[in-house]
């Protein structure tokens, strides 16, 4: 099983050629940012940054779309976490994440992470350096749908 | 691990729209207290890939990528490194209060340092005389250290370094034993201060903006001196002893002299010492020097007390207020 998905992982490396734009992968990434009103209420909002700080709450978003006219199967998306932020969750889409750089995937309640003395520890958001959904049923042709997690700056 | 080869998802993720998201998820995010994090002026980028086959093998296709710029946030903290009030006594010099000063910020920063001495819910106003910056020993001595002269030698910190500042004072001599002075060390921001979310426009490192953190990219702390006086009183008594069983001072009669050394105060006092001359037409009665009750030779030696020919002196050395030392001689009358 597990080097099904190293082998998966492999072919998914960018740089190959790709064929025919049959499937697009659009990238949003926002910024939450909290104001405080009059009344003391808070709202959260959402703003398309250009510009980040250290603590900033990220919303990535990612709007996929099956412009072929086949179905799409062995659907599987993967976002390598960029080295500055720091995953904090998935909301309910309950992707699979690495906590190695990619070798090795799991929904992150499972996962552990190996410490330098040899023992083994519960995997926390902070160790998260891919996410990726795989999907069971073939895209059909037509479809699309939105994933989103969330990230801190670090 | 994992479950199944493929999995995990359900076939199509419908989520609620994007403010609604938000909301669903915005106390599920720990309010961390960062680090310096990123550095200032780095680019922060993002790219997703699916891949997918359609009958004719897999296919692989990237996203488009966004890139953010990381601005620079302007945070600095303040922490007054003395454990306990520092002690001093009135009128003292130099005294010194030490603290240290973090850049919590993710950029190159210089700090401008002030004190505030008159802050109140104190009980006097040490006078504050220098601040200097220190070596990176964590010793105060002022011919390594560097004397701070605002606007000219401010520390300049890179993100999570931090820099030891000594503060010198003088205690008013007017102060009473237990009464408390505080001070605090001020460290702001060069780039600017404000409130939470206030933007310098293109001042933040690698030409960015910068941005004022939780701090308000100002930071203070308070260290404390507590007076601790001592003052020391002495008492001296006498009993006479006649050759004939009474008290009269006649030829021959012994004095007993008994002196008592009191320190009051929350202080203590050093090298304190009881001398005292032998009188006129008496004659000191070799040996007889005690001190609480131990009998001392007259010879300086390791012993507190000695005789020199003209007088008793035993050495107390450093005494506790709180604390009594009896010390008693006798002479003869010639």
């Amino acid at each position: 099983m597990r080097l099904f998905f190293i082998a998966l992982a492999a072919a998914i490396l960018p740089g190959q050629a790709l064929a025919a734009n049959q499937v697009a992968l659009d990238n949003n990434v926002f910024v939450e940012r909290v104001s405080t009103d009059a009344s003391g209420k808070q709202r959260v909002l959402l703003e398309e940054p250009k510009v980040v700080v250290p603590g900033d709450k990220l919303v990535f978003v990612l709007n996929y779309r099956n412009a072929s006219a086949q179905p799409a199967d062995k659907f599987v998306i993967t976002n390598p976490m960029p080295a500055a932020v720091s995953f904090a969750d998935a909301g309910d889409t309950r992707p699979f994440v690495s906590v190695d750089g990619g070798k090795t995937w799991g929904l992150l309640p499972e996962m552990t992470v190996r410490m330098s003395d040899g023992s083994s520890r519960a995997a926390q958001p902070a160790d998260v350096t891919h996410v990726r959904w795989a999907f069971q049923k073939p895209i059909p042709a037509g479809g699309t749908g939105k994933l989103m997690f969330r990230g801190i700056v670090k | 691990m994992m479950k199944a080869p493929v999995g995990g998802a359900m076939h199509q993720y419908r989520i609620p729209a994007i403010s609604s998201l938000a909301l669903a998820f915005a106390l599920a995010l720990p309010m961390q207290a960062q680090a310096a994090g990123t550095r200032a002026g780095s680019t922060i980028s993002n790219t997703a890939s699916a891949s997918y086959d359609s009958g004719g093998g897999t296919q692989t296709v990237d996203s488009n990528q966004v890139d953010l710029r990381v601005d620079e946030l302007l945070d600095v903290t303040v922490d007054s490194s003395d454990p306990a009030d520092v002690p001093t006594t009135p009128g003292a010099t130099a005294q010194l209060l030490t603290f240290s000063v973090t850049n919590n910020g993710n950029g190159e920063e210089s700090f401008a340092l002030s004190t505030v001495a008159n802050g109140g819910g104190d009980d006097y106003d040490p006078a504050v005389t220098q601040i200097y910056i220190d070596n990176g020993d964590g010793v105060f001595d002022a011919n390594t250290d560097t004397l701070y002269t605002p606007g000219a030698n401010d520390p300049v910190l890179d993100p999570d370094e931090s820099v030891t500042i000594f503060v010198l004072s003088t205690t008013p001599g007017g102060v009473a034993d237990g009464d408390r002075g505080t001070v605090s060390l001020v460290a702001a921001s060069r780039t600017g201060t404000g409130a939470p979310g206030t933007s310098f426009t293109g001042q933040g490192e690698g030409g960015g903006d910068a941005v004022v953190g939780s701090t308000g990219a100002d930071g203070q702390d308070q260290g404390a001196f507590v007076v601790s006086a001592a003052t020391v009183s002495l008492v001296k008594s006498a009993v006479v002893v006649d050759p004939f069983g009474g008290s009269e001072p006649v030829p021959g009669a012994t004095i007993t002299y008994t002196i008592v050394a009191t320190v009051a105060g929350s202080g203590s006092v050093n090298s304190l010492a009881i001398t005292d001359n032998i009188p006129a037409d008496t004659s000191y009665v070799a040996g007889s020097i005690t001190l609480g009750g131990t009998a001392q030779t007259d010879a300086a030696d390791t012993d507190a007390g000695d005789f020199n020919g003209t007088r008793i002196n035993v050495a107390l050395g450093t005494v506790a207020g709180g604390q009594t030392r009896t010390v008693t001689f006798r002479t003869t009358i010639d």
